[in-house]
């Protein structure tokens, strides 16, 4: 195990989601404000360790906690819950604030199957300014992909239910695409546009169709194509809750990817 | 490798003006610009996009073969899929994308002009799409004009290589890896003279993510490997045998070319000689570099006894010093080494990516207006409209 007391609060926030996540479960059936004031507690002490965590990660290592795909996917966890946490005084979106706590422990379950050790000392090409402006607006549009992703989800399940327990059809629309039009302008920015100045700077080119950008853009066209269909064509309903939660799947995928798949993107 | 200039305008031309006929036929824009042509021209870029992230690319064709057997494997070449951004329905995919783009980016023109309210999103959305239709010719202008293409050899401190289509050349002046107290990998650096006309015109210091750039050309550390032919130290395993015919085995740690000698013996040992990718030539009768990667590394240790030298055998690893003949009593494996990373060699890479300024503006654009569409909240503007299909 590793030794380092930035692991300890990881551990902690684990728990915390852990505890959070089965709180939401109870809410989901009894929807008693007790459990959700739990949810809450759990949540944000669980947020509190992960920040933590973070910050001392970073103080040990002198640079950002997105070298590798522990810290990515601990990052990523904090984010979604930061993400959700702006919502949580909205009217009628109860049940979709208690979420967080799931779609963030997943992924701190995913961030302890990867080697943890700080590297203090950075890999040639991963010595950059543009890892913080590139990785965190990443980061950051992806957690606005998993709120979107999570009202989406309660938008099926809501459709087959007829709306009857949970938030209204038009809230859960309206998160995902706030969501997504939050997400959508910060991944291009981050994700595409620095991606490409950093990539010219250490490849010598800004595109090389590696399995990592070719998967971000699949990420942008089935996030365009949702847009066109919700912001053009005005349509709602379950095929755009398709297209959020098939975005996110794909996020998912471009995250944890060139692990399998290796390329230029594959540093741990 | 990049065409001239003149033949890059011409295909530009040729490009635009293509683009202007389609839009030019009303049908054919109202269909480009339709929203059901975007979203499936979207959808098919991205299925083939997907495509090309599940099937490896550009790999060997027997590789295909091997990872997805006898029969599908060379289906996936023989479908190009096995270099699917290449391919000519990708190219068709994403030039119809590009008119799709062009068309609608002409009708918010019109729209643009015409807005009374919420021209921030309106505005937005047009520079949105304008935005991506720069990116594309930024696209196209690299594909046409320019090249990326590592070097063909590795140099060491002292060697020269020409910069393809630079105009000028670069003397290695140092090449090394710098590592951090405990042994990681610090940094890859090159210190190169440039060379134009016969002439040094500048020193500069070449590292990841800090290439030099001159005359349109980049030139990127693209590798760094220890020397091919010396060794910092080397560890021996030696095995002997003494006068009574008993074997002993011992383990020494030899610096290069410094002779170290061998305790309970009278005998020194010296590695003269290191060949990272060891060859033998059978006609010459002597050992060969193969190549300069570290693939079958070996240590030519001489054997002295005081100022004698007694004879030279070649050591490998996993493998003894064959004939220990009568001369030289003992056996010799090569444990492990630790290479000689001051006298490194360099292989840069060398891009011209002549439409990299109009991917930044394009870039540049597309975010713009993404920002002024969503965070103005105005999009609404576009919400409901009639639809023939809708316009993208």
């Amino acid at each position: 195990m590793n030794g380092s007391p930035d692991f300890t609060f990881f551990w902690i926030a684990l728990w915390c989601y852990l505890a959070a996540t089965v709180g939401a479960a109870l809410y989901a059936g009894l929807r008693r404000p007790r459990v959700r004031a739990f949810v809450l507690a759990a949540t944000v002490a669980g947020l509190a360790a992960n920040t933590i965590a973070l910050v001392v990660r970073s103080a040990i290592s002198g640079h950002p906690p997105v070298t590798n795909l522990f810290e990515y996917l601990s990052f990523f966890a904090w984010a979604i819950v930061v993400g959700f946490l702006l919502m949580w005084r909205r009217k009628g979106l109860e049940l979709l604030t208690v979420f967080a706590a799931p779609v963030a422990f997943a992924m701190m379950v995913m961030a302890s199957l990867f080697p943890s050790q700080i590297e203090q000392q950075l890999i040639p090409a991963l010595q950059s300014y543009w890892l913080w402006i590139h990785v965190s607006l990443a980061v950051l549009a992806e957690a606005a992909f998993a709120v979107a992703f999570v009202a989406s989800v309660l938008y099926l399940v809501g459709a087959r239910r007829g709306f009857e327990r949970g938030p209204g059809a038009d809230a859960l629309d309206a998160v995902t695409y706030r969501a997504i039009g939050i997400g959508f302008p910060l991944f291009t920015i981050g994700a595409l546009f620095a991606g490409a100045v950093w990539a010219q700077r250490a490849w010598g080119s800004p595109w090389s169709w590696d399995p990592k950008e070719t998967s971000s853009l699949i990420v942008w066209l089935i996030y365009a194509i949702y847009l066109h269909a919700r912001l053009v064509r005005g349509l709602r309903g379950t095929g755009v809750a398709t297209l959020s939660i098939v975005g996110f799947a794909m996020t998912v995928f471009t995250i944890l990817g060139s692990k399998i798949l290796g390329g230029l993107h594959s540093y741990g | 490798m990049g065409l001239g200039a003149g033949s890059e305008i011409g295909i530009l031309v040729g490009l635009a003006v293509t683009a202007g006929v389609a839009l030019s036929i009303r049908p054919v824009r109202a269909w480009l610009s339709s929203t059901r042509t975007a979203v499936a021209v979207l959808a098919i870029t991205g299925v083939l996009a997907a495509v090309g992230v599940f099937v490896g690319q550009n790999l060997p064709p027997g590789a295909y073969a091997e990872r997805h057997g006898p029969v599908f494997g060379p289906l996936l070449v023989r479908l190009g899929l096995t270099s699917v951004f290449a391919s000519w329905y990708f190219l068709v995919a994403v030039s119809v994308l590009a008119l799709s783009i062009l068309a609608c980016t002409f009708g918010r023109i019109v729209r643009l002009v015409r807005a009374r309210r919420r021209r921030i999103a309106a505005i937005g959305s047009f520079v949105t799409h304008l935005g991506l239709v720069v990116i594309i010719a930024g696209g196209i202008v690299t594909a046409l004009g320019g090249f990326r293409r590592p070097a063909d050899r590795y140099v060491r401190a002292g060697g020269e290589i020409e910069v393809p289509e630079g105009g000028f050349s670069l003397r290695v002046d140092e090449a090394r890896t710098d590592f951090t107290e405990d042994g990681k990998i610090a940094e890859y650096v090159s210190v190169v003279t440039l060379i134009e006309d016969a002439r040094e015109v500048g020193t500069q210091r070449i590292e990841v993510n800090h290439p030099l750039v001159r005359n349109g050309i980049g030139v990127y550390q693209y590798e760094m490997l220890p020397a091919a032919e010396s060794v910092e130290e080397a560890a021996l395993g030696v095995v002997c045998t003494d006068e009574g015919g008993e074997e002993r085995v011992q383990e020494l740690v030899v610096p290069f070319q410094e002779a170290v000698p061998l305790p309970g013996t009278a005998l020194s040992l010296e590695v003269v000689a290191f060949l990272s990718h060891f060859t033998y030539d059978i006609e010459r009768g002597t050992a060969e570099l193969a190549s300069v990667r570290h693939e079958n590394p070996a240590v030519l240790v001489q054997v002295s006894r005081g100022d004698t030298v007694l004879g030279e055998r070649w050591a490998f690893v996993g493998m003894p010093s064959h004939d220990a003949g009568p001369d030289i009593p003992c056996r010799f494996f090569l444990l492990h080494y630790r290479p000689d990373y001051l006298r490194a060699l360099t292989r840069f890479e060398f891009t011209r990516q002549p439409g990299t300024p109009l991917l930044y503006v394009g870039f540049g654009a597309l975010s713009l207006g993404l920002v002024l569409v969503f965070w103005t909240q105005a999009a609404a503007v576009t919400i409901n409209e009639p639809d023939d299909g809708g316009e993208a």
